[in-house]
């Protein structure tokens, strides 16, 4: 799986934005959206504000966990937590990539904002490699991880089964598996 | 078929280069028997027999034939590298060895030697996983973390498959590093087309010509 494919799940989670313009309803397969009226908060898909905002069409409203203390309260509890705690959105990391690249003038603080998610993101993501390395010493063939996000599974994804793909036939060789030793 | 399948990632592929070149390695053998016309595999004598007791290294596919069945032409013996000396050093420290110096394929060559039923098969196998199992936070560590920097002093100690580990890591990271700097939605001709069009190019002037 590609980054970019996991963006693209990403668009789908919904936002609220405030449009300056008025219309009404827009039939989409996926559902229907709005109506909209200037000034009147809506929630649309990120794809969709994402492109109003690019047209300058709708000041987008940040969700709720875009906050700085909200996000240094988080970075903390996922500090001092031994496991992974629950993000407040499954998407974390890529909304805040395309938020922060298109609306950045929308959101209070935006680079410290920036700073934080990507401060949690690194915090996981060593915990991630310390949970596997554990697990890869300990030779267990299965783990169970908690609140892990799409995008971050997709990091070591390749590499990870390959190891595991590996230590799987090394450990056949231990158990004098037959089909290994042909 | 779906043992195949399952089989055919890395290894143990009839078709596989890997495969291949790891059964290459040699193993040290003894002749059981006398075999007539093949001195010239022993560089050593003048002889044009090959005589009983005479000790060669043997590439492992051959070995292994002679060696199989009741006639057992050959007798084998485990490779130093895999010998009790070597395994200690693998317990010690897995993450110091050289283990592409010591043969570039160590763990695929390894398993063939299970197949043998040499004296210390099971010493062997373990001292496979458990050698993998230590140098594995190292691979993951340098694969994830460098991304620019030079890799030929990070890869150089590492066996064949492990260095496709390395780059199946490396390859995620430069994936996802593209993506944080948006670089993935850049559209940009495809390596293909536009080989086949310099290609095209070169057609056109010899043509011309």
């Amino acid at each position: 799986m590609d980054a970019s494919e996991i963006e693209f799940l990403a668009e789908k989670e919904h936002v609220r934005v405030i449009p300056n313009f008025s219309q009404d309803k827009i039939y989409l397969i996926s559902g229907d959206l709005g109506p909209f009226s200037a000034g009147l908060p809506v929630s649309i898909p990120l794809w969709l504000a994402v492109n109003l905002k690019q047209r300058q069409k709708c000041r987008i409203l940040p969700p709720d966990w875009m906050d700085i203390d909200g996000l240094k309260d988080k970075k903390q509890e996922e500090a001092d937590s031994r496991f992974f705690t629950d993000m407040p959105s499954p998407f974390y990391m890529e909304i805040t990539q395309l938020l922060l690249q298109c609306a950045t003038d929308d959101i209070p603080g935006a680079d410290e904002v920036r700073t934080l998610i990507k401060d949690i993101w690194d915090l996981r993501l060593a915990k991630l490699r310390s949970s596997i390395d554990v697990f890869i010493k300990s030779g267990a063939s299965h783990a169970k991880l908690n609140h892990l996000t799409l995008l971050e599974m997709n990091t070591v994804r390749q590499f990870l089964t390959k190891a595991l793909d590996h230590m799987h036939r090394l450990k056949l060789c231990v158990s004098g598996d037959p089909a290994v030793q042909q | 078929m779906a043992a195949l399948l399952v089989s055919s990632g890395m290894t143990n592929n009839y078709f596989s280069l890997d495969d291949i070149l790891a059964s290459q390695e040699t193993i040290p053998c003894t002749f059981n028997v006398k075999v007539a016309t093949m001195g010239y595999l022993d560089q050593s004598t003048s002889d044009v027999d090959i005589n009983m007791g005479t000790k060669l290294d043997l590439p492992f596919w051959l070995a292994k034939y002679l060696h199989k069945g009741s006639r057992g032409i050959v007798s084998v013996d485990t490779p130093k590298t895999y010998k009790e000396g070597y395994r200690h050093i693998f317990t010690a420290d897995p993450n110091v060895v050289d283990l592409y110096r010591l043969g570039p394929y160590f763990y695929l060559f390894g398993e063939k030697l299970l197949s043998l039923q040499l004296p210390d098969t099971d010493d062997i196998a373990n001292v496979l996983l458990k050698t993998f199992q230590g140098r594995f936070r190292n691979i993951m560590d340098g694969s994830q973390n460098a991304l620019h920097s030079d890799l030929a002093s990070q890869m150089e100690k590492l066996d064949v498959q492990e260095r496709q580990l390395f780059a199946a890591g490396q390859q995620g990271l430069h994936e996802f590093q593209k993506w944080e700097s948006r670089e993935s939605e850049k559209l940009s001709t495809s390596a293909m087309v536009s080989n086949h069009r310099k290609r095209k190019r070169i057609g056109y002037i010899a043509n011309a010509t």
